[in-house]
C-alpha cells in the first residue's frame, strides 16, 4: 500500500476537524480516517449542552480573559495556562467557523448565535443547538468531510503502532467486516479515539466503545499518558444504565431525596441545595449511599431524583427529553414516580501526553480531543469546554500534522508483522480447559473501579482496587472468544477493548494512590486538602514491563497565581 | 446454562441483596442469524431469558451475547438513543433496540412473550443483525448532503451569518436525524428500487436546501428531480411512522417538491408533469384518465418505447383503461369542483403565510 501522509484514528469531532484542516492546509496530501464505527455514530453526538466561546452575543461584557480564568480555576489550577489561552482565544473563531460551514446553532432575537449560562462560568457563553449540540456539530463535520472527499476506512479497529525501535512506521488495524489485519504505513498518525471513562462500565455515561483504544495503543508503544487519575463524575446518572439526566432537571426544581425521604442536600449545601457544583453534589450522593441512606436494588444502590411535585405540564413542556429517557431506560415516568439515580463516570481529563500542537514524544505521532491531554482541563473540566477542546485542538493538530508530514520518511511494514498479528488474534479463539467470559470481567472491572477508585478514594481501598486489577489481568489471559468467524466478529472486538481498558485502569488506580492530595475530581478521604507544595504537578505514566512507571511534569503557569477554589 | 434463573441486571449482585422485587418474566428472543462464511441462508435462533421490568431490547441482546451465545452479532454504541447504531426490526418494525422496552414489545408479536429481532431491510445483509451502511453514505454524497457555504473557505471564522429564528425552525427538526436508517428499512419504494434516493437522504437534502448559508440549492434540486429522486415517493408515510426522532419526513419531501415546482417550473420533470396531469383530471372529471396519463407525464416517445409491451399484455388480459372520451365525469362533479376550488384557495393562502 502506498504510504499515507496522515492516518487519523477516530472519526469523532476532533478526528474529523483534523482531517478537514489537514486537507485545507495541503490538498495534495494522502489522508485517511480510520474509525471502528461509522464516524457519524461517534460519541461527540452525545454532548448535549454546548461549546463555550466568549462571543459576547449574550453578555456584552464577556471576554476571552474571563473564559481563561474560569477554565484555570475550574481545573483546580492543574491546567497549563498557555494551552488554556489557546483554547479560549481560538474559541470565538471556531464557533463562527462552524456556523460558516452550516452548523445549526440556536439563535438569539438579533439573529446571532445563542448563548446560555453553564456551570463554573462567570458569563453566559455556552453556544448551543437546543439539547443536541454535539450531534449537530458531528453531523456538520461529517457532511463537510464528505464534501471534501476525505478518505474513510469505516469499521476498522486499530490494533497497534508499527515500530522500528522507537520510530513509528504506521498503524496496524483490523478490517471489522472481513477480519483481515491490514497495514497502514504512514508518515504521521493522529490518535483521536475519545475518552476512557467506559472502564467504569455500568457506572459510566459513556458509549460502549469509549474504551481508550488510542491511549492504550500509544501507552503500549512507550508513549507516556498524563493525569490519568482525573475522571469526572456526573451527579445524576440513571441507576440501570449510567446514562445522564442533565442538570436541567435540578435547575427546574427537582429534589434529591434519600431512602428516609429527606432532601439531604440541606446537610451539604444548605443554600444552593440541589444546585451546588457538580463534584460537591456527586460527593454528597455518594456519602448518603455509603452511610446506608440509599435505596437498594439488583442494579446497585441509588437515591431518588424527584420531579413529581413539578406537575405534568412543566415536565412535559420543559423536560421532555428527561421524561423520555426515564421511560426508555428505567421504565419510570417522572410525572408518576421519582427517577432512580446515582453518580456516573462521564469524562476523562487524562490522556496521551502532548504539547500545545498535539505532538507526543514519539516523532510523527499526535493526539487530540479527549484522547489527548494538552492539558486544558487539569483536574476538573468545565461544562461546555469539552466540545470546544475537540474542535480547537482538532484543527491545530490537523494543521501541524499536514505541515510536518513531509519531515518523516515512510517505511514499509512487513508481511510477517501482519501475519503475527493475525495469529495473535486467532489465539483468543483456541479452545482451552478453563476459560473466562469477557462480559463478567468487564462488569467486575467497572465494579472494582466504582467502589475502590471512584468518587471517594483512600489508600486501603485503592490498594484493594489495584490487586483486583492485577487479578483481572491474570484472568484475562484465559478469556476465550467463542465467535470464530472472520466477518464482523464483535466478540473479538469487545475482548480487545477490554484489554485496552484493563491496561489503562492500572494507570488510573496507580495515579489515584500516588497522588496524596484532593484536587478537582480526585478526592482522597485520607488527604482531604489540595497540597500545592508537593502535588501541583502533572503525573506521567510510562508502560514498563506491563505496569505503569510514574513520573511527573511541572504545570505551565502564566498570569494566574494559585488560589483556593471556592464558588 | 444458568441464565434462565438469573434475572438480567447490570451488576452481578447476588439474589440475597435484592430488597424490593420488580416484576420479571421469561421472554424469548427470536433472533435472525446469518454468518456468510457458513450459512447458505438466514435462520432464527430462540433465546429464552428472564427479564426484569424496565430492561431494553438492547440490554437483553447484550445479556444474550455475554452470557448465552457470544456469536450473536449486532451493532451498538451509545446505548442512549443518539448514535443510531442499533436500529433493527423488532417485531417487524424498524426502531432502535436501545430505546425499546422489552415490556412494551411482549404482546406485539405473533406469539405472546416472543420478540422477533431482525436486521433492517433495504440494505445488504452482512451478518445476523448487521447490514451494510455504505449505500446510504453513497447517496448522501450523490445528492450533496452538505452545506456548500456561500462564504469562501479562506474567510471562515471571521464573522457569523445572521440567521433568523424563523429560518432555524425550518431545519430544526430535520437536524434531529441520526441516520439510523429505520426509515430506509421501512421505505416501500426502496423495496422495489434500490436506486431510489431514500427518505433519509431526501430529509437531509431538504435540510440543506432551506439553509440560506448554502450555495448549492439549484444543483441539488437538479439531482433530486431526476429518475429515482424526489418524485418517486408515493406518500405511504411508513418512513415518518417509523422515525425514531419523530421527524415529519413526508413534509420535507413535499417541501422539496414544492420548491422544485417553484424554482424549475411545472414542465420540468416527469414527476412534476405527472402531478399536474393528475390535478387536471381530478378537477375536470373527479377521476383519472389513465390511458393518456403516461403520455402527459413522460411524452409520446417514452410511452411508446416503454409501455407498448405492457399495453399489449393489458389488451390480452382485457385490462386496458377506457379511452378518454368514455371517461365521464363522476356523479356530483359540480359539488366536487366547488370543494376543489375551495381547497386550492386554502392551499394558496397557506403558502402566502
Amino acid at each position: 500500500m502506498k504510504p499515507f501522509d496522515i492516518v487519523i484514528v477516530g472519526g469523532g469531532g476532533s478526528g474529523l476537524y483534523a482531517a478537514m484542516e489537514a486537507m485545507k492546509t495541503n490538498p495534495g496530501l494522502n489522508i485517511a480516517v480510520l474509525s471502528k464505527i461509522y464516524p457519524n455514530r461517534s460519541h461527540t453526538s452525545a454532548a448535549q449542552g454546548g461549546a463555550n466561546a466568549a462571543l459576547a452575543n449574550k453578555a456584552k461584557d464577556d471576554t476571552v480573559e474571563m473564559h481563561i480564568f474560569d477554565t484555570i480555576k475550574g481545573s483546580d489550577y492543574l491546567a497549563d495556562q498557555d494551552a488554556v489561552e489557546i483554547l479560549c482565544s481560538e474559541a470565538p473563531k471556531i464557533i463562527r467557523e462552524l456556523d460558516n460551514m452550516g452548523t445549526p446553532w440556536s439563535r438569539m432575537e438579533d439573529n446571532t448565535i445563542a448563548q446560555r449560562p453553564f456551570g463554573g462560568a462567570g458569563r453566559p457563553r455556552c453556544c448551543y443547538c437546543a439539547d443536541k449540540t454535539g450531534h449537530t456539530i458531528l453531523q456538520t463535520l461529517y457532511e463537510q468531510c464528505l464534501r471534501k472527499g476525505v478518505f474513510f476506512f469505516n469499521e476498522y479497529f486499530a490494533l497497534n503502532l508499527s515500530l522500528k525501535g522507537s520510530r513509528m512506521k504506521g498503524l496496524i488495524a483490523m478490517n471489522i467486516k472481513t477480519g483481515k489485519v491490514e497495514a497502514f504505513p504512514a508518515r504521521t498518525v493522529i490518535f483521536a479515539t475519545g475518552g476512557y471513562a467506559k472502564m467504569y462500565w455500568n457506572r459510566s455515561s459513556n458509549a460502549a466503545g469509549n474504551t481508550g483504544d488510542g491511549q492504550a495503543i500509544a501507552y503500549r508503544a512507550g508513549i507516556p499518558l498524563k493525569d490519568m487519575e482525573f475522571v469526572q463524575f456526573h451527579p445524576t446518572g440513571l441507576r440501570k444504565s449510567g446514562l445522564l439526566v442533565t442538570e436541567g432537571a435540578r435547575g427546574e426544581g427537582g429534589y434529591l431525596v434519600n431512602a428516609l425521604g429527606e432532601r439531604f442536600m440541606s446537610r451539604y449545601a444548605p443554600e444552593k441545595m440541589e444546585l451546588g457544583p457538580r463534584d460537591l453534589v456527586s460527593r454528597s450522593i455518594e456519602t448518603e449511599i455509603n452511610e446506608g441512606r440509599g435505596f437498594d436494588s439488583p442494579a446497585g444502590k441509588y437515591i431518588h431524583l424527584d420531579l413529581t411535585h413539578l406537575g405534568a405540564d412543566l415536565i412535559k413542556s420543559r423536560l421532555p427529553q428527561i421524561r423520555e429517557m426515564s421511560m426508555y431506560f428505567e421504565g419510570v415516568d417522572p410525572i408518576e414516580e421519582p427517577i432512580p439515580v446515582r453518580p456516573t463516570a462521564h469524562y476523562s481529563m487524562g490522556g496521551i501526553d502532548t504539547d500545545n500542537f498535539g505532538r507526543t514524544v514519539m516523532a510523527g505521532v499526535y493526539a487530540t480531543g479527549e484522547c489527548g491531554c494538552v492539558s486544558v482541563h487539569g483536574a476538573n473540566r468545565l461544562g461546555g469546554n469539552s466540545l470546544l477542546d475537540i474542535l480547537v485542538f482538532g484543527r491545530i493538530v490537523g494543521r501541524a500534522a499536514a505541515e510536518e508530514a513531509g519531515k518523516f520518511t515512510p517505511e514499509a511494514i512487513s508481511e510477517n508483522e501482519i501475519k503475527d498479528k493475525e495469529l495473535e488474534l486467532r489465539s483468543y479463539m483456541q479452545p482451552s480447559g478453563h476459560y473466562e467470559r469477557y462480559g463478567s470481567l468487564r462488569e467486575e472491572l467497572g465494579q472494582t473501579l466504582g467502589i475502590n477508585v471512584g468518587i471517594y478514594r483512600e489508600a486501603d481501598k485503592i490498594r484493594t482496587g489495584i490487586s483486583d486489577l492485577e487479578e483481572l489481568q491474570e484472568r484475562f489471559n484465559s478469556v476465550r472468544v467463542f465467535d470464530t468467524s472472520d466477518v464482523y466478529n464483535t466478540n473479538l472486538i469487545q475482548v480487545l477493548e477490554l484489554k485496552n481498558m484493563l491496561d489503562l485502569a492500572q494507570t488510573v488506580a496507580a495515579g489515584a494512590l500516588v497522588r496524596e492530595e484532593s484536587r478537582g475530581s480526585h478526592t482522597r478521604i485520607d488527604f482531604p486538602v489540595r497540597d500545592d507544595e508537593n502535588w501541583h504537578k502533572h503525573s506521567l505514566y510510562t508502560f514498563d514491563k506491563g505496569k505503569p512507571f510514574i513520573g511527573f511534569k511541572p504545570v505551565t503557569m502564566g498570569k494566574y497565581e494559585l488560589q483556593e477554589r471556592t464558588y | 446454562m444458568n441464565c434462565r434463573k438469573e434475572p438480567i441486571n447490570e451488576e452481578h449482585m447476588t439474589d440475597s441483596t435484592i430488597q424490593h422485587h420488580e416484576a420479571t418474566r421469561d421472554v424469548t428472543f427470536r433472533v435472525h442469524r446469518f454468518n456468510p462464511q457458513v450459512d447458505g441462508k438466514p435462520y432464527f435462533d430462540d433465546y429464552t431469558i428472564q427479564v426484569e421490568k424496565g430492561i431494553t431490547v438492547l440490554r437483553s441482546l447484550n445479556y444474550i451475547k455475554e452470557h448465552v451465545d457470544a456469536s450473536v452479532s449486532f451493532r451498538a454504541f451509545c446505548q442512549a438513543g443518539i448514535c443510531g447504531s442499533c436500529a433493527m426490526r423488532i417485531n417487524g418494525i424498524s426502531k432502535l433496540a436501545c430505546t425499546t422496552q422489552v415490556w412494551d414489545e411482549l404482546e406485539k408479536g405473533r406469539e405472546p412473550g416472543v420478540i422477533k429481532v431482525e436486521p433492517l431491510r433495504n440494505l445488504p445483509l452482512i451478518k445476523d443483525l448487521i447490514v451494510e451502511m455504505d449505500p446510504l453514505v453513497g447517496k448522501m454524497k450523490e445528492y450533496s448532503n452538505w452545506v456548500d457555504s456561500k462564504m469562501p473557505e479562506n474567510e471562515w471564522g471571521r464573522k457569523e451569518f445572521l440567521i433568523s429564528e424563523e429560518e432555524f425552525l425550518k431545519y430544526d427538526k430535520a437536524t434531529d436525524c441520526i441516520l439510523c436508517a429505520s426509515c430506509v428499512s421501512e421505505c416501500t419504494i426502496l423495496r422495489a428500487n434500490e436506486e431510489y434516493v431514500s427518505p433519509a437522504v431526501l430529509l437531509k437534502s431538504f435540510r440543506m436546501n432551506v439553509d440560506s448559508r448554502d450555495s448549492r440549492h439549484e444543483e441539488r434540486l437538479a439531482e433530486l428531480v431526476k429518475d429515482h429522486g424526489v418524485w418517486d415517493c408515493t406518500h405511504c408515510y411508513r418512513c415518518q411512522e417509523a422515525c425514531v426522532k419523530h421527524i415529519p419526513i413526508v413534509d420535507a419531501i413535499h417541501g422539496i417538491r414544492e420548491d422544485a415546482l417553484a424554482v424549475r417550473g411545472v414542465k420540468d420533470t416527469s414527476g412534476a408533469k405527472h402531478a399536474e396531469a393528475f390535478m387536471e383530471d381530478i378537477e375536470k372529471k373527479g377521476k383519472l384518465v389513465e390511458a393518456t396519463l403516461p403520455i402527459r407525464t413522460n411524452g409520446m416517445l417514452w410511452t411508446l418505447r416503454n409501455l407498448l409491451p405492457m399495453a399489449f399484455k393489458m389488451i390480452l388480459k382485457r385490462r386496458t383503461p377506457p379511452p378518454p372520451p368514455l371517461v365521464k365525469p363522476s356523479k356530483g362533479i359540480g359539488t366536487f369542483r366547488e370543494m376543489f376550488r375551495e381547497m386550492t384557495e386554502h392551499v394558496k393562502q397557506d403558502h402566502k403565510k
